[in-house]
Formats: C-alpha cells, structure tokens, sequence
C-alpha cells in the first residue's frame, strides 16, 4: 500500500468532483498516517508540475482538484466556446483586496482606506459572492461587517486566506517596486 | 443593475507598476485613471521620487492642484473626494506654516495620519497586483468539475445574470453570425406570444436551455431576436431564471420552480 500511495492520491483527486481535502483523503486512507499523505501529495503536485503534460492538481479552497496549465487555454477555451475572459474592475479588486486584508471590515473602513466611497464596488463583490456579511460591527449604528468567501480562495487559486501574501511580503514587495 | 463583472480593461491595472510610465514630466494622465485621490498622492509621489515617510507638503499640494486644476469643470458625484483630500493637503500645509505660540511636539506631525493612510493604501495597491496576476492565471485554467455542474440547486453557487450579460452574449453572438449570409425569411408569422409558449414547453420537456445555442439555432435574425426579447419578457415574469454555473462559463436557461403553472394572456 505504501508504495502505492501516490497513485492512490491521484486516483483519488480524479475521481473527486469538488476538490479533495486531506480530510477526506485521510478517511479514505485510515492505515496511513497523516504526514505520510501530505508528504506524498507534495510529492505528486511536483511530479505533475515538472511533467510535460498539460494537466496539474492545484490546491483549491482547502482540497485538491485537476486542472489544466495556463498554456493551454487557447484549445481548451476553443472547445467550450467561451471566448470573453472577464476580469474583476479595478475598483472592485481594490476593494476586495481591502477587504481580504482587514477583514471582518466594515464598509466605511473600507472606504477610509481606498479614499473613495466603496458602496457600489461592494455591492458587486457581494452579488458574485466573493465577499459575504458575516455580522454586525459593535459600534455606532452597528455597521455590517464583511469577510472573503470560499469562492474568492477558488476564483484566484488560494488554499486559504493564509496563502496571500502577508503584509510583510507586501512590504518587500512594495519596496522592490519603489527601488 | 450591475454588470458585476466589469468588462472593461481595468485601468492600467490599477497599480503602481501602471502609472510608472508617466514618470517622465510633460504630459497629464487624466483623473479617470486613478481610483481615487489616495491612487493619484501616490502616483505623485513615485513621479517626484519623494520619499513617502517624509514628504514636502507644499511642493506635493503644488502637484495634485494642478492635476485638479487641469480639469475645466469638477464632476462633484466622481470626484468630490479628490477636492477632500485637496482640503486635506491644504490644511496639512497650513498647519505647518502656522507660527505656534507653543513649539509643536516633534513627534506630532501633522503628515504623520496622511502618511499611515498613504502606507496602507500602497499595501493595498501591491495586493491588487497580486491579486490580478492569481486572477489571470487561474482565467487560462480550467477544471472538468465546472463542466459536469449538476443541476443548479439553491444552495450551488450559482449567478444569476444580469440582462447585460444577456445582451452582452447576444450582440457577441450576433456579431459573429454577421459573416453568414442572413437571409429574412417573408411570410412568416412571428408572436411573442406563439414563441413564450414554445420556449416554455421546450423548458418543461429538456430541464434548460443554453441561451446561445437555443437563439443561434433560428434561422433568421428577425426570429432570434424575438426569442431574445421573449426569454427577456420570461425572466422578468419571473417564469424562467438565466443562470450561469460559473463566471465564465456559458449561460443555461432554466424554468423556475415556483413559477405559476400557465402563462395567462398572450405577450
């Protein structure tokens, strides 16, 4: 069974309609302790990573899931027929990724720190379900408070909100761009 | 109602790295570039090669009013926040200038909660970045999971779409139908009514329609636009709801559950 564990994964992961949380991979697999299912999925995801093929398993809002590479998105959008790739405004993304660096946060929060009013850019992330109201602020007027949602880990490719950068990286970041 | 999605290219990619082409003096980026006046400080600032910790308020108050002033007219809904932060320069500067009867405390410079802002903003600004390139990245993947959807249920995160997505995916679809020969067929009796009725029973017989392929299969364009405007008129009864599985993904037709069994009277 040892041996044969990374093949188990991946038979596993491909069968999965949603992607497939170590949870699950370690119900399925209960003689197998867990580090040795992480270390082997590691091993799996660069396997796929370094291969010539065009498929790869990505993490994905907490589990795993087949996905195609970027280069191959021209054939791949030919045969779905979808031709527009839509992208968040950039005020949107702005106010999203406020929110996903403050969160819980408030709407006035958000607008002190874009400096700009951020009601309609909210709005729309709340219709695409990439920010959810997860309750009401203990302040004056008991303003409501937004945090991200599983789909905005989805829609950019996070595991969890841990995997954004943090702000010391964004820092780094800043400066190189400065320097 | 939005377009949640804006199809518009985002503005020089709402970044730092957007604005570095104007580094060099001699022309003016126009105010709609810049998501607010945190963005257009910023962008200042990166153009002066100004250290943000220490910033020459008079000389960058100098700047951004001549960004406002280049405009001939304010738009107060736009950019009533871009005169605040005016106000705001101004009262800094003043502050400054003031002679004290008291010296003021060093550590309380009256920059110091602009600055803070402006840190916070640029780490926001940096995350956009990295926020974008995630998102064109994760644009070119696809994953067979959104393609074998089962049949939407409450609880599936579905979005329900806007008549601008309809029309938009209509108008594309139109577009590319422009090279083939259209020919108007004569004679032929159209009823919103007739094509409500038809669209209804297709519904009830197949569980959904895909919108493009359901109005690409008329043969002329007269009649595909009417079943356009019919599935518009449906949704608004609220008889059948538009739904997409995903962003990106085509856009399916479905008959509404809590709909009223019949469709009373003709159009």
């Amino acid at each position: 069974m040892m041996d044969k564990l990374q093949p188990a994964l991946e038979a596993l992961i491909f069968i999965s309609v949603e992607p497939l949380t170590p949870a699950k991979m370690a119900e399925v697999l209960p003689d197998v302790p867990p580090e040795e299912i992480a270390r082997a999925l590691q091993d799996l995801l660069a396997a796929y990573e370094n291969s010539e093929r065009a498929i790869r398993i990505v993490p994905s809002a907490g589990g795993y899931v087949f996905s195609t590479k970027p280069e191959f998105d021209p054939p791949v959008r030919k045969l779905l027929q979808i031709e527009r790739r839509k992208k968040l405004s950039g005020q949107a993304l702005e106010a999203l990724s406020a929110v996903a660096y403050h969160q819980p946060v408030t709407q006035a929060e958000i607008a002190a720190i874009r400096g700009v009013d951020s009601s309609y850019a909210l709005h729309t992330l709340l219709e695409n379900k990439l920010i959810k109201i997860v309750g009401r602020k203990e302040a004056p007027g008991r303003p409501l408070l937004y945090r991200t949602t599983e789909k905005f880990l989805a829609y950019f490719g996070l595991n969890a909100i841990e995997d954004l950068p943090s702000a010391e990286e964004l820092k780094k970041l800043m400066q190189e761009e400065n320097g | 109602m939005s377009s949640e999605i804006d199809p518009t290219p985002a503005r020089a990619d709402a970044g730092a790295a957007g604005v570095a082409p104007g580094s060099n003096d001699g022309y003016l980026i126009k105010l709609g570039v810049f998501e607010g006046p945190l963005d257009l400080l910023l962008f200042l600032i990166k153009k002066k090669k100004i250290d943000i910790q220490d910033i020459p308020i008079a000389v960058i108050t100098r700047e951004y009013l001549e960004y406002l002033g280049s405009r001939e007219r304010i738009n107060l809904d736009r950019e009533a926040e871009f005169l605040l932060m005016a106000a705001l320069l101004i009262y800094i500067k003043s502050q400054i200038l003031l002679p004290r009867e008291q010296p003021v405390e060093p550590d309380v410079d009256p920059r110091r909660e602009l600055v803070d802002r402006l840190v916070d903003y640029q780490q926001i600004k940096v995350a956009v970045g990295v926020l974008r390139e995630r998102e064109e990245e994760q644009s070119q993947t696809w994953r067979r999971a959104a393609l074998t959807a089962p049949l939407p249920e409450e609880d599936l995160d579905l979005i329900e779409v806007s008549l601008f997505d309809l029309a938009e995916s209509f108008f594309a679809m139109m577009k590319r139908k422009q090279g083939e020969n259209l020919k108007v067929i004569q004679g032929k009796e159209l009823s919103m009514g007739d094509k409500m009725n038809e669209i209804l029973a297709i519904l009830k017989e197949r569980d959904f329609l895909d919108f493009l392929d359901y109005l690409g299969s008329h043969d002329s364009l007269e009649e595909a636009l009417l079943a356009f405007f019919c599935l518009l008129e449906l949704i608004k009864a609220r008889l059948v709801v538009a739904i997409q599985e995903q962003l990106f993904h085509s856009i399916k037709v479905w008959l509404r559950k809590d709909a009223p069994p019949v469709l009373k009277g003709n159009e």
